[in-house]
């Protein structure tokens, strides 16, 4: 209900917006108009990068040569058929198309090559002016593509207006009056689009991307194929933009693949707020209006202006005009907002993560215990079958939810460089069963748990899930198909709020909106976050996000959970309701974990093996390893009876693996 | 191919490379021990070239005037770091944004003082034939100074206190810091390396090239993708990539034209990365940083 009346709201404030604009193009003089057009354009092309940068976190730098590709196939499209044909639209899905092609093959090495954001930046930033260099040289009338002469560093010139025509009619183009209402109309409905895609599941999805690659890989998100699905959009409505600048000025030049535009699209949308739609209008109005008015009589202050605001945006205002408003919030609002909702004890203590939370005075747990802080509670609900509601309630099947599954690993060596951090390990875990991995530092847990996960690609030997080959699926595919991963560090969308953490969760099991937001809202009270479940996830207490995020494993439904030490950074308490919670999981799962803490392995009394210096050591009861001499020295360090660097060596691919 | 054609391809394909080597070693040493992506990096071989310009024309010789530039921007180079980039320490996309602003500044101002119009150095020394073919003796300097930085700075990062310093500072800045290592110090001095760098890479360049405000802006998309196809191990990386990508960039440029050379270079580039995301040196040893 929410999001359709917000709907309503966007939809009135578009078309209250339109008409103003549409009518003040018709009231001001034919050259106003004109210049506003321009400002037109550049918001469709700033919303290009709040789509690419704002929804999905791409930090691209390369919008405004996407735009310049569109101007120019707007441009040679135009010349060779608006004659023929007598019309231009054509040319328009032209530029589109190409902005959109040219993406997606240089968004798919991007993106499948896993660059970091960072390298995103300046690999689309170089391929910019390696664009700049090559249309430079390309003067003189040996380059030309049909009619159009692509002109090199004088630019292209006599490029068609916009026109169309009606069937059986004459060949009309627009005025410059009716061109600002084009442009304005479709900036506006391209506001809407993005606003409304970011309330639907395409937008929330990238939103999870953005905030938590490995978080959403995990739940069976295919992050890659997303990034490249959202870049190659924005790349369509950037090259549309540039259709639209070339039809424009009649003229495109190569000046629009240099650094001084790249550097605009991203203060417009900074100065607005990188996350905000609105923000793209207001970034365009407060930039262009600032650097023509005092970038001098002829613009050759403009650079300094605008690099000037580059320079006092990052400094003064960590990010841009919304962005800081939101650290203000997040620094100073949100904290007392959380220690008023849930009690002192519940403030973030920075560094709990290492054990401290264990030596929490008495009343501090029981005061949690009184939150309706839950574990076993949960673990029953899931025993009851309650978990299984995802598929009666949206009435179709999950795929191998609450199944519990066989997960093998044959003779698996992993090796880092010359560092062998696993070594010809097999193993077999049984479904509805709990698994504990122990060894001391530098054993290759890590590094197994990174095999089992599908983060880290084997050296040799083969991965199982019943029976079936993953040794060579990512982590999306495998979570798909019943992987559910705890990591150690809690991995939730910390700026995203509690509930849309497990909404995300549910809906890459389901598919189902509706019935995503259910189970959410189902899994929130079992966890006992009901109070805090529009607060983002990061402002929740340690133990709280652990929590969280064992929920979002479950709310996918997995046949198979891998847990890295769960209880890191756990009280007592929290601790103990842990251990009770896997042991009821195992009814419904197999269950792995991997554990330091020796008393949580002996509550929860699961087979056990131990892994020493990429090896399987041995394997057995608790009562069994407790008894046998060699497990404790490995454990106390006595008579380390293996010279050499080799454990060492383990522990540094373990340190990599983690 | 005759044998002194061979050579004329030969001496070319090494002048490309080491002219790759010597306009990414500036930006190599601050991406690689300081994590700081200097978009500023072209402008700082602008300000070396315009630094160079300037003196000559104040009348002192090519050689020293190339080494008062050194000096000035790497002088430059330490008050744009206390300035600026120390206060964006571990911002990374905000480094990248606040230093585009800084290019951005300095074109404009450097084209505000200077004009746009090409000012020429005479390039110095003269030629020297080999067959059918003569070659600039200037060549010869364009390949001896990089390499001879590039071991100069191997020398200082691991046969000196301050190297030692340095590389402990970039990998582990806190347990450097724990261990009584002023990384601010190490930090900043690093940066004003790498901007000295930069210098001499337009103080040598100045006489074969138009120093014109935007020649940053040729050299800064190659030198960035030569250290990011580098990888972590920055000097070994880099060196590396120079070598294969300014070999693709020269033997392309030979068949085609310099610009399809350049875009061959760029498309390599994000080829191997498509591959190898964390560099050639990446793969193989993970954390080492020379």
């Amino acid at each position: 209900m929410r999001t359709r009346s917000a709907g309503v709201v966007d939809l009135a404030v578009a078309a209250v917006a339109g008409g103003v604009l549409v009518l003040a193009g018709n009231l001001v003089a034919e050259f106003t108009a004109f210049e506003w057009t321009l400002w037109a354009i550049e918001v469709i092309l700033a919303l290009s990068l709040v789509l690419v940068w704002g929804y999905c976190g791409i930090f691209s730098f390369g919008q405004a040569a996407v735009y310049g590709i569109g101007g120019y196939s707007y441009g040679v499209f135009a010349l060779n058929l608006a004659e023929h044909t007598g019309e231009t639209l054509s040319a328009l899905v032209v530029a589109a198309v190409a902005g959109a092609v040219f993406a997606a093959a240089l968004g798919y090495f991007m993106f499948y090559g896993n660059l970091s954001n960072v390298y995103v930046a300046i690999v689309t930033l170089a391929t910019a002016l390696v664009l700049f260099a090559i249309v430079n040289s390309t003067a003189g009338s040996a380059y030309r593509i049909g009619d159009a002469v692509l002109g090199g560093y004088n630019g292209m010139t006599r490029i068609p207006r916009i026109t169309y025509r009606l069937p059986g009619g004459d060949p009309t183009t627009l005025t410059r009056v009716q061109f600002f209402a084009v442009c304005t109309c479709v900036a506006l409905v391209l506001a809407l689009a993005l606003r409304f895609a970011g309330r639907r599941p395409f937008g929330r999805i990238a939103a999870a991307v953005r905030e938590n690659e490995t978080r959403s890989s995990l739940l069976g998100y295919d992050v890659r194929r997303h990034k490249l699905l959202v870049f190659t959009l924005g790349g369509a409505i950037a090259g549309l933009a540039g259709g639209f600048y070339a039809a424009w000025g009649r003229f495109m030049s190569p000046t629009v693949f240099s650094l001084k535009p790249a550097a605009l699209v991203v203060i417009w949308t900074l100065v607005g707020g990188r996350f905000s739609v609105g923000g793209a209008f207001v970034g365009v109005v407060i930039v262009e209006g600032l650097s023509s008015g005092l970038g001098g009589p002829s613009g050759d202050r403009e650079a300094i202006v605008v690099g000037a605001l580059l320079i006092g945006i990052v400094l003064g205002l960590r990010g841009g005009v919304v962005p800081t408003l939101g650290r203000l919030w997040r620094e100073h609002l949100r904290p007392a907002v959380m220690a008023a909702r849930l009690g002192p004890s519940f403030r973030r203590q920075p560094g709990s993560m290492q054990g401290q939370d264990r030596l929490q005075p008495a009343d501090a747990v029981s005061e949690i215990r009184g939150d309706g802080w839950s574990a076993a509670q949960l673990g029953g609900d899931f025993e009851s079958g309650s978990a299984a509601g995802i598929d009666t309630d949206a009435g179709e099947p999950v795929e191998a939810a609450g199944a519990g599954a066989r997960l093998e690993v044959r003779g698996v060596s992993k090796r880092f460089g010359g560092v062998t951090a696993l070594d010809d390990v097999s193993l077999d875990f049984a479904p509805y069963q709990a698994s504990c991995i122990i060894g001391p530092n530098g054993a290759g847990k890590s590094t197994l748990f990174g095999v089992l996960t599908g983060y880290h690609q084997v050296t040799g030997g083969t991965v199982l899930l019943n029976g079936e080959d993953i040794t060579r699926l990512g982590p999306h595919r495998r979570a798909r198909l019943g992987l559910g991963i705890k990591m150690q560090v809690p991995s939730v969308y910390g700026a995203l709020a509690t509930r849309e953490n497990l909404w995300l969760a549910a809906y890459a099991a389901c598919g189902d909106r509706a019935a995503a937001r259910r189970h959410a809202g189902r899994i929130l009270a079992q966890l006992g976050l009901s109070e805090a479940a529009d607060l983002p996830a990061g402002a929740l207490a340690h133990g709280q996000r652990q929590w969280l995020e064992i929920g979002m494993v479950l709310a996918t439904g997995p046949s198979v959970i891998l847990l890295d030490e769960p209880t890191a950074g756990m009280t007592r308490d929290e601790t103990e309701q842990t251990t009770q919670l896997i042991a009821r999981l195992r009814s419904r799962a197999t269950v792995v974990v991997v554990e330091h803490d020796m008393e949580f392995v002996r509550r929860l009394d699961a087979p056990i093996t131990v892994l020493h210096m990429g090896g399987l050591f041995t394997q057995g009861s608790f009562d069994e390893l407790s008894r046998d001499e060699r497990v404790l020295n490995i454990y106390l360090g006595r008579g380390n009876e293996q010279p050499g660097g080799r454990g060492e060596h383990a522990g540094r691919g373990n340190a990599d693996a983690g | 191919m005759t044998a002194d054609g061979a050579f004329n391809a030969g001496f070319s394909l090494v002048t490309t490379v080491s002219v790759l080597l010597l306009v990414s070693l500036g930006l190599a040493v601050v991406f690689g021990l300081r994590r700081v992506i200097n978009l500023a990096h072209g402008e700082f071989i602008m300000f070396g070239a315009f630094a160079t310009l300037t003196a000559t024309r104040a009348g002192v010789g090519l050689w020293g005037a190339m080494l008062i530039a050194v000096t000035v921007t790497a002088a430059f180079g330490l008050v744009v770091e206390l300035a600026l980039i120390r206060h964006l320490y571990e911002r990374p996309a905000d480094t990248m944004l606040a230093t585009w602003g800084l290019s951005l500044v300095l074109v404009q101002l450097a084209d505000l003082v200077y004009g746009s119009v090409t000012e020429g150095i005479p390039t110095p020394l003269g030629s020297f034939g080999v067959g059918d073919y003569s070659m600039s003796e200037y060549n010869l300097v364009l390949i001896g100074v990089p390499w001879t930085l590039a071991g100069l700075t191997w020398l200082v990062t691991r046969r000196t206190r301050y190297g030692l310093l340095t590389r402990a500072a970039a990998q582990n800045p806190d347990m450097a810091a724990g261990l009584g290592v002023n990384t601010r110090r190490v930090a900043t001095w690093t940066f004003a390396y790498g901007a000295g760098l930069a210098g001499a890479a337009g103080a040598v360049l100045a006489p074969v090239v138009g120093v014109i405000p935007t020649m940053g802006q040729l050299y800064v998309a190659r030198s960035f993708m030569a250290v990011i196809v580098g990888g972590p191990a920055f000097l070994a990386g880099t060196v590396g990539t120079s070598t294969a990508l300014g070999a693709v960039e020269n033997l392309v440029s030979r068949s085609y034209t310099p610009v399809i050379g350049q875009a061959m270079l760029l498309v390599a580039a994000i080829v191997i990365l498509r591959f190898l995301p964390q560099g050639l040196t990446g793969g193989r040893r993970r954390g080492g940083l020379v």
